[in-house]
Order: C-alpha cells, then sequence, then structure tokens
C-alpha cells in the first residue's frame, strides 16, 4: 500500500464549516514519504475564525454528558470516516509513538474526558458559608486557544477541559499530530457540543501565537523556544520541557535501576515527564553504566510491534537528531556506545529510523547539559553531594527523590520551579484525578465569584 | 524561451549597451568595468541572451558613490537616490531622474485595469523616506488627481526589532503605525490603501479601524512581502469582497511589477508582468537556465534604460513561471516567495 494512495487530507474547521485552505503542507511518515496533505490556516483565517468564535462565545458548559459521550465515540467510534485503528495508525506514522504507546494515550485520554468532573471537584475547594452564601466558580473569560505539540496524544484533554467549564476554543495541533486534536474535536461535536464553540486551525506558530495573546486563557506547549515569550503571561499556562530529574541517594539495587529505566523511556522518552537528569551521590559512571546496560537491552523494533518501546522519526528529523547527539557525546562521558555498540540511529526495514536509547554522565551537577531534554530516551548523570543542596534539582516538572534526607524533601517540596514530588519507586506521571501536575489547571480555567441571596 | 519572438527588447538592448558604454554617454561606473568584462560589450551584445555575460554587479551598489552611475549623457538632469529595504546587507543604492515616473505610468494603467479607480485620495501605510516605493505611491495618487497620505514606516528598525527577539517592541510599532492611519482615516477621504500584507492582517484585527477602512476604501494594494495564496483569497473574499485587491511585486533595483488583470483559466489567482519596454524577470534554476512554465525559479532581473543599466542580476526571490499573455513578450510571475537555499536552516529540536 503505497503512501500516496492513502494520503490523508487535513483542513481547517470553523465553527461547523470544513475551509479548505489554499496552502497546503505536507506532513512526513516516518516510514518516508507523506502522510497527509494539511491546508493551513494563515493569520486572516485565524483572524476571521476568532472573530467568529468571540461572537458565539457564551461562556456555558455543554454539560458533562457530551464529555463522556466523547470519550466513547473517540475510542470506539467511526468518526469522519476515521475508524479508531486507521487513527492509532496515523498517529503512530506522524509522530513515531509506538502503537502500544498510541493505544495507552487512547485509554489515558479517555479515562481523563470522563473524569473531568472528579478532576472539578478534586482542584476545587469546597465552599460551605451557609445558608445564602455561595462561591460559584466560573471561567475567567470567554474564549480559550491551545497551542498543541505533537510528542504524545494525552494533552489535548487540556483543551476539552477548557470547553467543559464554557469556553469557546480554538485548538492549534501539533504540526506532527493533527489527527488527535481533529478525532477529539469530532467526537465532541457528534457527541453534542455545539459547533460555534469550536475552530480547529492548523498554523504556524507565530498564528498560534497570535491567537494565544488575542484569547482570554490559553494553554501552550513545546520547547525552550516556544514557550519562552509565555512564561510569567498569567493568561497562559505554560507546558515546556519537563526536565524531570531523579536524586539517587542510596545504592542502587536492579528495582531502583529498571524505576529509573522505565521513568526514562516509557512512550519513547516523548512525555515531558519522562526523566532526562539524575544526579547522584553514588560513584556516576557506575550509576551511568548501570542504567546505560538496561537502556541498551531495549530491543530495535518497528513501532508496529507490539514489544517497540522506542520512538521512530522519518529521515531527516532522525538525521537532525543524530546531529545533536553527536555533539552532546563529544562534551560529556559517553556510557551507552559500551553497552549499544553501533548507531545511536538505527534505520529499521519498514523505513524509520529509530532513536536508540543515550546515556551521558558530567562531572558537575551544574553543567549546562544536565537538564537538557531530547524527544527520546536520553539522560545525563551528574554527580551530586550534600553540599549542593536543592540548586542543582530545581527547575523540575517532575522531582524523584531516592534519599532518606527529610530536610532535602521539604526543601524541594517547597522549591518553586520543582512543580511535583515523587518519593520511591514511582512513576513520575502516577496521579489520581485532582493531583496537580503543574499548578492547578481548573482554578487557572475558572475563577471564585461570590453569590450571596438574602430571600 | 519566450513564444513571442522579443525582437524589439533585443534592438532596445543593442541601443542601450551602445550607451552605457560609449565614452560621452555611459557611467563612470560600466565604463570603469569595461576592460574588465573579456568581451566588448557594444559589438558582443545582440540580445537578452548575452545579458548574462555581464558580471552581477548588484552587491557594489552597496559601496558605489551613487553619482557613478549618473551616465554622462544625462549630466544636465537631476537625479534621486533611492536605497533597498536592506533585507540581504546593507542597503544598495539606484538612482533616478525621469525613468521611474515613466514606468509608473505604465503600472497606474494596470492598476486601473484591475479595478483601482482612475481618481480618488491614496493611502500609503508602508515605507518612504529613502526607500523608492513611497515616492511611488505618491506618484500614483498625482497622476489620478487624488492627494497623498502617508504613515511613516521605517523598515529598518522593524527588522532589527525582530532580530533582536524584540517582537513585543515590533508589535506596539505597528500598532502606532495603526494610530496614524486610524487618525487620518477618520477625518479624510481615501479611495485607495497602498499597504504591507503584515499591516494588512494588524489593521483587520482592528475592528473599528477594519469596518472604517472597509466602508471606505475602493481599492486595496498589497505590495512590499510575498503572501499565502490562502491570505490572498481571506482578504479578497472574506475581508474586502467590496473593493479591488490588488497586489504589486517589485523592488528598488527592478521597479514595479503589477498583478496582470486574471485572465479566465489563469492557473494562479495572481500573476505579477514587470514593464516590458525595459525590464525581463527570467526564473531560473541552480545553473541559471529558465524553467519551464508552472515550473519554480529563482528571480534574475535585466533592466536597460537609459538612466540605469542593470543585467543579469540574481534577486532574492523564487517564483512560479507563467505563459505570457496573448501578445505580451514578457512571463508571468506567480506565488513569489524568499528564496531559500535547500537546509540553510537547521532547527534545534526540544522535547516537542
Amino acid at each position: 500500500m503505497s503512501d500516496v494512495a492513502t494520503l490523508v487530507t487535513v483542513d481547517p474547521y470553523v465553527c461547523g464549516r470544513t475551509v479548505h485552505s489554499a496552502d497546503r503542507s505536507r506532513l512526513p511518515s516516518v516510514l518516508g514519504g507523506d502522510l497527509a496533505d494539511v491546508g493551513l490556516a494563515p493569520h486572516l483565517l485565524a483572524l476571521s475564525a476568532l472573530g467568529e468564535i468571540r461572537r458565539h462565545a457564551d461562556g456555558r458548559s455543554p454539560g458533562a454528558g457530551v464529555f463522556a459521550e466523547a470519550a466513547r465515540l473517540f475510542a470506539e467510534e467511526v468518526l469522519d470516516d476515521e475508524d479508531p485503528r486507521e487513527y492509532a495508525a496515523r498517529v503512530s506514522r506522524a509522530t513515531g509513538l509506538t502503537a502500544a504507546a498510541v493505544a495507552q494515550a487512547v485509554e489515558d485520554l479517555v479515562t481523563e474526558l470522563a473524569e473531568l468532573p472528579q478532576t472539578t471537584a478534586a482542584e476545587l475547594p469546597s465552599t460551605g458559608f451557609g445558608p445564602g452564601f455561595d462561591t460559584r466558580w466560573v471561567p475567567r473569560g470567554r474564549t480559550f486557544t491551545a497551542v498543541m505539540a505533537s510528542n504524545h496524544p494525552v494533552p489535548n484533554v487540556a483543551w476539552a477541559q477548557a470547553l467543559f467549564h464554557g469556553y469557546s476554543v480554538l485548538v492549534r495541533p501539533g504540526s506532527r499530530d493533527p489527527f488527535t486534536a481533529r478525532r477529539l474535536m469530532r467526537a465532541l461535536l457528534a457527541a453534542g457540543l455545539p459547533p460555534e464553540k469550536v475552530a480547529y486551525l492548523p498554523c504556524s506558530h507565530r498564528t498560534g501565537e497570535f491567537l494565544l495573546r488575542e484569547a482570554d486563557r490559553g494553554i501552550v506547549y513545546g520547547g525552550d523556544s516556544a514557550v519562552r515569550r509565555w512564561q510569567g503571561h498569567e493568561s497562559v499556562a505554560v507546558r515546556g520541557p519537563g526536565r524531570t530529574k531523579a536524586l539517587l541517594d542510596a545504592d542502587p539495587d536492579d528495582a531502583v535501576v529498571e524505576h529509573l529505566a522505565v521513568s526514562a523511556s516509557f512512550d519513547g522518552g516523548t512525555r515531558c515527564t519522562n526523566l532526562s537528569a539524575v544526579l547522584t551521590s553514588r560513584p556516576v559512571g557506575e550509576v551511568a553504566d548501570r542504567l546505560a546496560e538496561r537502556l541498551g537491552r531495549l530491543p530495535s523494533l518497528p513501532a508496529t510491534d507490539e514489544q517497540a518501546t522506542l520512538l521512530v522519526a522519518d529521515r531527516e528529523r532522525a538525521e537532525r537528531i543524530r546531529r545533536q547527539v553527536v555533539a552532546l557525546r563529544a562534551e560529556l562521558t559517553d556510557h551507552s556506545a559500551r553497552f549499544d555498540p553501533g548507531e545511536s540511529v538505527v534505520e529499521l526495514a519498514d523505513g524509520s529510523f529509530l532513536l536508540r536509547p543515550v546515556v551521558l554522565s558530567a562531572n558537575r551537577p551544574d553543567h549546562p547539559a544536565v537538564g537538557t531534554e531530547l524527544p527520546f530516551p536520553f539522560v545525563v548523570v551528574a554527580p551530586w553531594s550534600e553540599a549542593d543542596g536543592v540548586a542543582p534539582l530545581r527547575d523540575s516538572l517532575v522531582l524523584n527523590l531516592l534519599t532518606d534526607r527529610e530536610d532535602l524533601v521539604d526543601a524541594a517540596v517547597r522549591e518553586p520551579s520543582v512543580r511535583k514530588v515523587t518519593r520511591g519507586t514511582v512513576l513520575p506521571w502516577t496521579a489520581v484525578p485532582g493531583i496537580p501536575h503543574d499548578d492547578n489547571y481548573t482554578q487557572f480555567l475558572l475563577e471564585p465569584k461570590g453569590v450571596v441571596v438574602r430571600d | 524561451m519566450t513564444p513571442v519572438a522579443d525582437t524589439e527588447f533585443d534592438a532596445h538592448i543593442r541601443k542601450l549597451t551602445a550607451w552605457h558604454f560609449g565614452e560621452d554617454t555611459g557611467s563612470p561606473f560600466w565604463l570603469g568595468k569595461r576592460g574588465t568584462l573579456g568581451f566588448d560589450p557594444i559589438a558582443d551584445v545582440q540580445g537578452i541572451d548575452d545579458l548574462t555575460r555581464f558580471p552581477d554587479v548588484s552587491a557594489e551598489l552597496r559601496t558605489v558613490p551613487a553619482q557613478d552611475l549618473i551616465p554622462r549623457g544625462l549630466a544636465d538632469r537631476s537625479f534621486r537616490v533611492y536605497d533597498s529595504g536592506g533585507t540581504t546587507g546593507s542597503p544598495k543604492r539606484i538612482v533616478d531622474s525621469g525613468y521611474r515616473s515613466h514606468m509608473l505610468e505604465w503600472a497606474r494603467r494596470r492598476l486601473v485595469e484591475s479595478g483601482v479607480p482612475e481618481g480618488g485620495n491614496w493611502l500609503h501605510l508602508g515605507p518612504s523616506g529613502p526607500h523608492v516605493i513611497g515616492f511611488d505611491v505618491a506618484r500614483y495618487a498625482a497622476l489620478g488627481g487624488g492627494v497623498f497620505y502617508t504613515v511613516d514606516l521605517d523598515p529598518r528598525w522593524v527588522k532589527r526589532l525582530l532580530a533582536e527577539g524584540r517582537e513585543d517592541d515590533a508589535d506596539e510599532y505597528v500598532q502606532h503605525l495603526l494610530d496614524q492611519a486610524e487618525t487620518i482615516l477618520r477625518t479624510q477621504d481615501v479611495a485607495v490603501l497602498n499597504i504591507t500584507p503584515p499591516l494588512l492582517e494588524a489593521l483587520c484585527a482592528r475592528g473599528e479601524l477594519y469596518e472604517m477602512v472597509r466602508a471606505k476604501v475602493r481599492a486595496v494594494i498589497w505590495a512590499g512581502t510575498s503572501i499565502s495564496t490562502e491570505s490572498l483569497r481571506q482578504i479578497d473574499e472574506v475581508f474586502f469582497p467590496d473593493a479591488a485587491v490588488v497586489g504589486i511585486y517589485g523592488n528598488s533595483l527592478m521597479g514595479v511589477a503589477p498583478q496582470r488583470p486574471a485572465a479566465p483559466g489563469d492557473p494562479h489567482p495572481c500573476v505579477f508582468e514587470p514593464f516590458p519596454a525595459t525590464t525581463r524577470l527570467e526564473l531560473v534554476d541552480g545553473e541559471g537556465r529558465r524553467v519551464g512554465y508552472g515550473e519554480r525559479g529563482r528571480v534574475r532581473l535585466h533592466l536597460v534604460t537609459e538612466e540605469m543599466f542593470l543585467p543579469n542580476i540574481l534577486e532574492r526571490d523564487s517564483a512560479i513561471r507563467v505563459e505570457p499573455r496573448p501578445g505580451s513578450p514578457v512571463d508571468g510571475l506567480a506565488d513569489v516567495q524568499t528564496y531559500r537555499e535547500i537546509g540553510d536552516v537547521r532547527v534545534i529540536e526540544g522535547v516537542y
């Protein structure tokens, strides 16, 4: 089956209408060739979509039933000629995520959709002030923009959550994964979401930024350069590189090494919560060797194989990443080569390029490479001693503490740039509804309003 | 190859090569080059294909004293100096006495053919100062008996802001320009708006200002930067359905190439044509060979006027080559974009 024959057409969708844009772009497949023909929304199309969305924005929630039904449709049904199997294959071919990772992502996404009422309840304080006194949590605005990345499907829940609370939403899908946002929007519409509540706008980052600026609230996912402008911007939630770290202050047994390896390599290392640095009070070289040995055992398999865990990429992207790895290897001590001889990028028989795990070590905790995050299992191990304190642990989305030092645990929890703390062999993304991922997202979307009634 | 025999232009080339390399008539700039060319321009240049024997002198236009560009045969005329925008380095300079006005009369007739009103006042939201476009637009207004309103835009300042990553400052500057446009539009009658695509986008985003322009203006002319096909469709059909929307491609060196009136069966919504009397724009591949119709090539300019001789200049743009209109000696250019060498941008990718 040739890719040309199966080329998917993707187009902007605005308030119930598909707009066949004259500006087209090709989406490459990890297997080579093109996977999709994508219609892009230039600035003026985004502007007119924004105007239309604004005119209809009423701040009313479509109701929890829409989201529960949309979750079911997303996972199970044919939506605009796309069945769940086709959707998963498209995401896999576009992003390089394994079939297993996409299947897991679908499961997680629909679970989070269905859990929106519980998440909301868990993230808002109870308000029992006595008869006549009430707090209503209402949207902080009418319009919401989501600038998505392509590393993983699950973050798309973020804009569905804005819809859930009554916002009208403009979505700029990830450029490598236009499929998840499109399918989720179709599921929501089929479940009863009023069409004038949403716009789907594949577009440049610049146009996405314009929409972020114009909307009342928004969320942006991306690398450092994409999110830097939005740091400290009150109306925009920023989801950048996670820089998830572990502090290993104990002799690692096999279970700990296994835990660190899974933290780094789950979903091919594409999550912002995947481990990217280990700070350790133990001999750095030994720790790095053991991690490299364990990660080196992961097999090089095509994304469709059930046993596959590692990310694949198209030739051009793989080559770009390979060059970055070469530069970093020249700067630091490489531990992977010993256990995983051969190239860090492996050409597979199906035409895709697999990204092998890489473990490097630095000789000081403040080396600039500590915190470098690449979209595949990439870990830098660096020394840590008590004298270094919490400083090398800063700027972490998740900090995994494998230590008995209670004062350090307390300092880490109090450190503003550490967003979540786990202790022991807990995978970084472990959560239940209400556990903050990075601040309280429901309170970012909603604000409390006093309602006082006298009969 | 152009289907219409371009004998008239070849004769024009022979006549003006003799002029620019004549001891009494040529400019110090070209006369100084005559001995270094390796051929005799007067005897050996017979037509357009010989123009590629000349070196591309455009980089020298950054440094050569502007007086040296003035042909001796025109020493009694007054000349003005204009700068290019400096997109590819420090600005290049041209000199102009009467040629530009002559070309603009032709260009204005093309604009009128495309629906721009014959008369009425003009508002120019774009560069003036040393940039020749300010002069051009003032001239169009004057030729139709209208007055010319302008808001000064310094494109070099904007480029500097963007190069330094100061997007917010650049946005603020754009709003400052739009404030001034609003002041004019509130009190003055404006029939034609000449504007750059990024400013037009910003204008459309300001509700009240946009409504004012939509109500007043009968033609929107865009120029200065490229624009995507869908953006053009949005301007034409969504934002200004009642006005003529016309594009002009051009720059300081080549002059202007207005959009030709849409013909039935035109494969592109917007096709540009240069001034046939003096200018040829060829679209060439990496080896300098003309590409076929429907193919994209880099723009190569030949400008042959009494005032300036600019053969064989490789421009920073690429475009799709379109067949000439019946009877026209010049190719059309569609979908003009900034030329990029493949692989000259390296993207550093983080986790996303």
